[in-house]
């Protein structure tokens, strides 16, 4: 440790200290630690606590189904917008009895809007993933009608109506797995 | 006349600024880690969570079973785990079904009649118990189908996915 300021002031400062004692006392002018080992451990720790930190937490989703009942509630055909996803994750659609066809992730939002819009509170939305569909395109299906919801709310605010959502998961019968397949 | 050269004696470069930021780091990340739990320090699969958009509800740490279906690593097998946050209620769940002591993990391995039964036993010691399932986007959507039918069954028809926002 040479040099540095403290150093360079030690003459002058032992010359004012001789003015007030005649004592020969030495004056401690400041000290030095070497820091190098303790900045050794300070950065291991930080760049320990920076790997191991994850910056992202898991959010949720909330959903919800109805409880389990007996009987079937008899649903208007007319007003059934049935969505599916077959075991290679490919989306389909399908309104009423129609035959499903098939529809893009990124059309799926506007879809849903436009439908909703159409017959407003009436539409019911019913979900049937087949069972060997990835749990990943499920969830992407949800939230992609999660924010086509808001959109619905918005408009229909607009129009004084109260949105009422209706929307199910529905088991997917095994012809429909096999139609599906077919498609 | 020929120039007389210095000779530099190494030098001292003052670590005060860099120590004093790196110690600012340094509390920030010590304050802000979030260890592993005793649940997820010894579990052997990863969740690969599904996306989706942002969301501002974040998962509770408090009050709440988890329902996982993860991808073992080694074998890659899917399998159900389950576990109560709350200790306390988890002792009581496990001393009314009986368990040993090795299957007191805090975290199970399960099938899903014994799934059945957690929740059940859940459902009855803590009414307010919320539940999530925490499943790997690339698994099959029937394991989710079949867990969301045992949480129906026991009148838990409110429950969560558990996400991961997109980047």
């Amino acid at each position: 440790m040479a040099g540095g300021g403290g150093g360079l002031e030690l003459p002058e400062r032992q010359r004012r200290g001789k003015k007030h004692s005649k004592r020969k006392k030495k004056k401690r002018v400041g000290f030095r630690i070497d820091m190098t080992p303790m900045v050794d451990i300070v950065f291991l720790l930080l760049t320990f606590f920076m790997y191991t930190t994850t910056m992202v937490t898991p959010q949720v989703m909330e959903i919800s189904v109805p409880k389990e009942v007996e009987e079937n509630v008899e649903v208007n055909q007319a007003n059934l917008f049935t969505l599916y996803v077959r075991g290679d994750g490919k989306l389909f659609f399908s309104m009423g009895s129609d035959e499903p066809q098939p529809i893009a992730f990124g059309q799926l939002r506007s879809k849903a809007v436009e439908l909703n819009m159409l017959r407003k509170n009436k539409l019911i939305t019913a979900f049937k993933p087949s069972p060997d569909a990835p749990y990943g395109a499920i969830v992407q299906v949800l939230d992609i009608l999660n924010q086509a919801e808001a959109e619905i709310i918005r408009q229909l605010q607009a129009e004084g109506i109260k949105r009422e959502r209706k929307f199910a998961f529905v088991k997917i019968s095994p012809e429909e797995v096999e139609k599906l397949k077919g498609l | 006349m020929p120039k007389i050269k210095k000779k530099r004696l190494g030098f001292v470069i003052d670590m005060t600024p860099m120590v004093d930021v790196t110690f600012l780091l340094l509390t920030f990340f010590m304050f802000t880690a979030k260890f592993k739990t005793e649940a997820e320090a010894e579990q052997k699969f990863v969740i690969k969570r599904p996306y989706a958009s942002a969301d501002t509800s974040k998962l509770p740490d408090k009050d709440i079973a988890i329902i996982k279906v993860g991808i073992d690593t080694l074998t890659g097998d899917t399998s159900y785990y389950y576990t109560i946050v709350n200790e306390v209620q988890r002792r009581q769940v496990y001393d009314n079904l009986n368990f040993t002591t090795e299957q007191r993990k805090p975290q199970v391995k399960v099938g899903l009649d014994l799934l059945d039964q957690l929740i059940m036993q859940t459902r009855i010691t803590g009414p307010r118990t919320r539940f999530a399932i925490d499943g790997d986007r690339r698994i099959r959507y029937k394991w989710i189908e079949d867990a969301i039918d045992v949480l129906r069954k026991n009148n838990a028809t409110a429950f969560n996915f558990v996400t991961e926002k997109r980047q």
